[in-house]
């Protein structure tokens, strides 16, 4: 199940830093795509602003196949401010340009999986595939404004996992 | 020991694209499909002449073959089993309406609704490409960006099947409407802008599905599309339906031969749960004709072909 979490976020990553390099996040001493985990991270007081933030949450089995298959949802979380330049007035349009790209991000809705234990990482047999984004309302916290959206990842589990 | 398969259980899926190809109704000629050849197209841009139909909805597939036992013996008991009929449906909705979806959707012939302001036909000039249309710089002026043309030869009277690329109508006794076959021809494209000065002509935003205009042929405005309930015309296509599993697998099916089964009919889908706004989509139920299959001689209405996801077993 983790090579697929780990497959999920590595996709989504890399196709940010295609979409948008300019969004990025100092991370440890490390500037990186804005996309993180919230699990495999130091644990947030505030989520902070203009990043994807995943959070794993459901998790379903199904082992009545050939293969067991394995559904887990995601929440990916975002907000922003706007900007400084003009005063957060342009925090909305911020928010848009986070919705398209977690649309673009999630396009096309599979990727390989791959384990990522193991350096270089390997390649796996089956691919990590999704379902459509459901959005959740924009909410609004002072200058804050944030949404959230839920994906189902589904994968199979191989010999070894 | 790293393991090199995996068993696939079934495709999951989350939409069916349909294509469209043009049956020579003059021969009776369908295109046939081979996925061993053609199967791992790109569906964005599928291998001519098939032309995508966007992504379909509600797709359902019915058998109506039918078999009958031979029966021998005291008391009878089943020799062997024969079949009596063939016969397939196929329904769908179309997620979009262009002129091909509503022209297939529809139970009879489909019509361009030509512009009465544009006046007649434009003659089209020599060099013309699939998406350059010369024309004099008087009839260029009477176009204008944005418009949708349609290009084809005056009907003069020939009888039988008209329109290009595809036949849009059977003509059985001969008319007097020189536009007649603009009226059905499925040769349509938009205009992307108009040139009337140096080399005066249409740019088009996309190749005409004929390609290159041959001589004869004119281009003249239409303002939408028209179907009628009743007429004596039957469309046919070949179709091909595409479902593309998680795992990279594909399962096709394919009907040469395609005729819409009923008449033309909208399906209501609502935009949101408690709200009044509705998507209008085209539906359609189709039956498949028989072909002969070139490998055996057997008769046969439709393929299903399934290409399994890489290293799965089989």
């Amino acid at each position: 199940m983790q090579n697929a979490k780990d497959s999920f976020y590595v996709a989504l990553r890399t196709r940010l830093a295609a979409i948008n390099p300019e969004r990025t996040i100092l991370l440890r001493s490390a500037v990186r795509p804005g996309i993180v985990v919230e699990e495999a991270e130091a644990p947030f007081a505030q989520l902070p602003a203009d990043v994807f933030v995943l959070r794993w949450l459901g998790l379903g089995v199904d082992q009545d196949l050939p293969s067991t298959m394995v559904a887990e949802e995601v929440e990916v979380l975002y907000s922003t401010l706007g900007t400084q330049s003009f005063g957060g007035l342009d925090r909305g349009r911020a928010l848009s340009e986070m919705d398209e790209e977690l649309v673009a991000m999630l396009t096309p809705f599979w990727t390989p999986k791959l384990n990522y234990t193991a350096t270089p990482a390997t390649v796996m047999l089956t691919k990590v595939f999704w379902d459509e984004p459901v959005f959740g309302q924009a909410t609004a916290l002072r200058d804050r404004l944030s949404r959230t959206a839920r994906v189902v990842v589904y994968s199979y589990q191989e010999a070894g996992e | 020991m790293a393991t090199s398969s995996f068993l696939a259980p079934a495709p999951v899926v989350r939409r069916v694209r349909g294509y469209f190809a043009a049956v020579n109704r003059g021969t009776g000629t369908p295109v046939l499909f081979d996925p061993a050849e053609m199967g791992g197209f790109a569906l964005d841009s599928p291998p001519a002449p098939w032309v995508s139909l966007g992504w379909i909805k509600n797709f359902t597939r019915k058998a109506g073959s039918r078999t009958a036992p031979i029966l021998t013996g005291i008391p009878a008991a089943v020799l062997e089993q024969a079949r009596e009929t063939l016969d397939a449906q196929v329904g769908f909705q179309f997620l979009s309406w262009t002129k091909l979806t509503m022209a297939l959707a529809t139970g009879s012939q489909h019509m361009n609704l030509l512009a009465p302001a544009a006046g007649a036909a434009a003659v089209i000039q020599s060099g013309a490409t699939a998406t350059l249309l010369p024309l004099l710089a008087a009839d260029a002026a009477k176009f204008s960006a944005g418009r949708i043309v349609a290009v084809d030869v005056d009907y003069a009277g020939q009888t039988g099947f008209v329109g290009s690329p595809v036949s849009g109508a059977y003509v059985k006794a001969a008319l007097t409407d020189v536009d007649y076959v603009r009226r059905v021809t499925f040769n349509v494209a938009t205009v992307a802008s108009v040139a009337t000065t140096g080399l005066a002509g249409l740019t088009l935003t996309d190749a005409l599905p004929g390609g290159v205009p041959a001589a004869g042929m004119k281009v003249q405005a239409l303002t939408g599309f028209v179907d009628r309930e009743g007429g004596s015309f039957f469309q046919e296509w070949s179709a091909l339906f595409v479902m593309e599993g998680g795992q990279g697998e594909r399962v096709f099916f394919h009907y040469p031969r395609l005729q819409a089964l009923g008449s033309a009919v909208e399906v209501a889908s609502s935009l949101a749960k408690n709200g009044t706004l509705e998507r209008v989509l085209l539906g359609g139920e189709f039956r498949a004709l028989p072909v002969t299959d070139p490998l055996d001689g057997e008769r046969v209405v439709c393929y299903r072909s399934f290409l399994p996801a890489g290293k799965a077993l089989i």
